[in-house]
């Protein structure tokens, strides 16, 4: 009985592996015959295989969605594993861990903080011969690069200054926009001797004022000095002194700023020149929809810092982030479609309706809000924009909070600017010797 | 043998917890020692030994001297602050009254959300200008001009200590009340009968018989105030210059931002040493007292 009931068994499996051996014969055939006839339609043997692309952003998949649903339609065969992490930190943090865990996505972005680490550490592609790249800025590509080569692609930009308040500056009997920084100077204590703040700025990191100021004063004259700066041919107190020296007198010394200010936040200082309450305030274009939300009537435009010579006028800002492909990537071919699917006019067009950016890119004309006009023209196409961050060349995060103690330090009247351009360079000696 | 297999049956039980301890708390520590005498940059995997360089580089970073300074000064203030407040509070919410729960969970909730938000509320409520919450207030009562609460060095560190007062008080006021309701009554009919007032009693029976809890409450806010970060980052995010730089702080502006793991493992190490033996020392110097007053 036993015997019989193994047979059975045996039988059984024999005739089972058998229906599924033909049964899998007759899927394959299927197949074919399916392959056959859409043969008779579209060439399948030459359709692209299908690819999933891994992509770490900083812009959330709401924004992103336009651009990849322009990408995913014109390359149905790719789809895509998206991750967001917002800026800054948060994302330098999250890409920092999975490029040293080895799970680098396809697609990741750089941004100054972090340009590099993942330059230096070999992680992005070199773009600089794709034939894409020559929609990018000139101006853009610096930031995203190392000795020439470019390892990012980007096609936004921003640029920031002070928006001022029209109407006050009416009242105050300010007709015309400073052309120098004693004009600024003169204006600022107009408004105050009209009973109006004329300026609040909040001094948690390095100014869009202190910026500007050394664009307006050293980088005019002298384009290549943080090039030499970081050679050693050059010094922070060489650059750098004589702006802290005009910031602290003309506006600490004249209590047109005052170190209470320190405190404040920038959706505080915001909300403030909303109201009306004061004249100016620094700012960018992220601002303009708030303010408009806060108060509808306010009359507000964006202006440049001027120099101390007539003229010489800017604004801060940088590139935007770049989209930069892992050097390790199993995906190359798709990854680099989809940067090259970002520069068309299709694919500007998408990214700017996602994501609200600023489009810098060669061929394609972005409209802004009227207030925002002079930084866009003057400012961001003309390249007269500057963030000490993006042109410093190594150790930007320690310079920066350095920078940050040393002109709050001035504002409190512990140091000279004297006494924090050294230690800014004495910092710099720190951490090439570390 | 059979006390061998009873007491495996418990290591087995324990190892579970074991290796989760060791993996998110044993090997975390390890690899940071290990880093300590290393350049590693976080990004290169590649990294050289530097002996003892970032030891010393520790003492010539302006940053972590204030840093210091700063933290031993908050977590003493605080701790001295709370511990002032939360036992006449945790004895006012033992007395029995109407809304004595509403009134305890009231005091109770501060400690409950996120550090950084109630900094970030703070923030409104301290905020310089004239048209900062306070400082209308202060114009309104008392025609004082605007304050910068959180832009003078000194203004700045007494704000972040009373904001952190005001968020865990209650906190340990709770603590503080469980041990009170362990009290029995009896002592206090007895020494009543003996004839002692309020303030006796409160010297001589609440007191020493809250010596453990005082233990542990400071013990908790001495460890919790060393590694204080939410509320000054949220509040002053360091400033005005190091004025308010917590330790945790510059370790993580070394180690994260400026990518100096190297160096911020060596704070790391050196924070990790300074808590310990200022734990270890609190903690026989209380339970002597306890021990003393008992």
């Amino acid at each position: 009985m036993k015997k019989k009931s193994l047979l059975l068994l045996i039988t059984i499996i024999c005739l089972s592996l058998v229906l599924a051996a033909c049964g899998g014969n007759a899927s394959n055939e299927g197949k074919k015959g399916n392959e056959g006839k859409s043969n008779d339609t579209t060439d399948s043997a030459d359709a692209p295989k299908p690819v999933k692309l891994s992509i770490l952003a900083w812009n959330n998949e709401k924004e992103m969605k336009p651009v990849i649903d322009g990408f995913k339609k014109k390359y149905p065969h790719i789809t895509f594993d998206f991750q967001f992490a917002p800026p800054v930190a948060d994302y330098i943090k999250k890409l920092q861990t999975m490029l040293l865990s080895d799970t680098t996505p396809d697609i990741f972005m750089i941004a100054a903080e972090n340009r590099n680490e993942i330059i230096d550490g070999g992680y992005a592609l070199d773009l600089t011969d794709q034939p894409f790249m020559s929609v990018m800025l000139d101006s853009n590509k610096p930031m995203l690069s190392k000795n020439g080569r470019t390892y990012a692609f980007t096609q936004t930009g921003w640029a920031g200054g002070l928006f001022y308040n029209k109407q006050l500056f009416q009242k105050a009997g300010i007709n015309q926009l400073p052309e120098t920084w004693d004009e600024f100077i003169q204006a600022c204590l107009k408004l105050k001797e009209a009973g109006i703040l004329p300026l609040y700025d909040r001094m948690h990191d390095i100014t869009i004022i202190h910026s500007a100021m050394f664009g307006s004063n050293v980088l005019s004259k002298d384009p290549s000095f943080d090039e030499k700066l970081f050679k050693g041919e050059a010094t922070f107190a060489e650059g750098w002194t004589e702006v802290l020296t005009m910031w602290k007198e003309g506006l600490i010394d004249n209590k047109i700023l005052t170190p209470d200010m320190i405190g404040m936040t920038s959706d505080q200082v915001m909300n403030e020149f909303a109201l009306g309450n004061v004249a100016m305030f620094p700012g960018g274009p992220w601002n303009i929809g708030t303010i408009e939300q806060t108060n509808p009537d306010i009359e507000f435009e964006i202006m440049a810092i001027p120099g101390k010579e007539p003229g010489n006028k800017y604004f801060n800002g940088a590139p935007g982030v770049g989209f930069a492909v892992s050097s390790k990537t199993k995906n190359k071919d798709e990854a680099l479609l989809f940067l090259e699917y970002l520069s068309t006019h299709d694919g500007l067009k998408q990214f700017e309706e996602g994501t609200g950016g600023i489009i810098t890119a060669h061929g394609y004309e972005t409209k802004v809000h009227p207030a925002y006009e002079p930084a866009y023209k003057d400012g961001l196409m003309a390249g007269r924009i500057y963030l000490p961050m993006v042109s410093w060349d190594r150790h930007q995060e320690a310079l920066r909070n350095q920078f940050l103690v040393g002109f709050q330090d001035i504002a409190l009247n512990h140091i000279t600017p004297e006494e924090a351009t050294a230690a800014l360079d004495k910092k710099l000696k720190e951490m090439d010797n570390k | 043998m059979t006390k061998f297999v009873r007491q495996l049956q418990f290591l087995l039980f324990l190892l579970p917890i074991l290796v989760i301890y060791s993996l998110f708390t044993i090997f975390p520590l390890v690899k940071a020692f290990f880093l300590s005498f290393t350049n590693f940059n976080g990004y290169s995997k590649v990294f050289d030994f530097v002996g003892m360089k970032n030891y010393v580089r520790i003492f010539a970073d302006d940053a972590i001297i204030s840093a210091i300074s700063y933290t031993l000064f908050f977590t003493f203030a605080k701790a001295l602050l709370v511990t002032v407040l939360a036992i006449p509070l945790a004895m006012i919410l033992d007395q029995k009254f109407f809304t004595r729960n509403l009134h305890r969970a009231i005091f109770f909730f501060p400690s409950i959300p996120s550090g950084l938000l109630l900094a970030y509320i703070w923030g409104f409520i301290l905020a310089p200008m004239g048209s900062g919450v306070f400082n209308t207030i202060l114009k309104g009562l008392f025609n004082i001009g605007p304050q910068p609460w959180l832009a003078d060095p000194l203004l700045a560190k007494l704000s972040t200590i009373v904001v952190a007062t005001w968020a865990i008080t209650g906190w340990h006021a709770v603590l503080y009340l469980a041990f009170l309701q362990s009290i029995p009554k009896d002592y206090y009919e007895a020494a009543s009968i003996d004839g002692a007032n309020r303030l006796q009693q409160i010297r001589f029976i609440t007191l020493p018989l809250l010596a453990p809890a005082m233990t542990i409450s400071i013990m908790l806010l001495i460890t919790g105030g060393l590694k204080v970060f939410e509320i000054p980052f949220a509040l002053t995010k360091g400033g005005p210059g190091f004025e308010t730089y917590s330790i945790t702080q510059v370790i993580m502006l070394r180690g994260i931002s400026e990518t100096q793991y190297g160096l911020a493992s060596a704070m790391s190490v050196v924070f990790f040493l300074i808590v310990l033996a200022i734990a270890v020392f609190q903690v026989t110097v209380m339970q002597r007292r306890e021990q003393s007053m008992q």
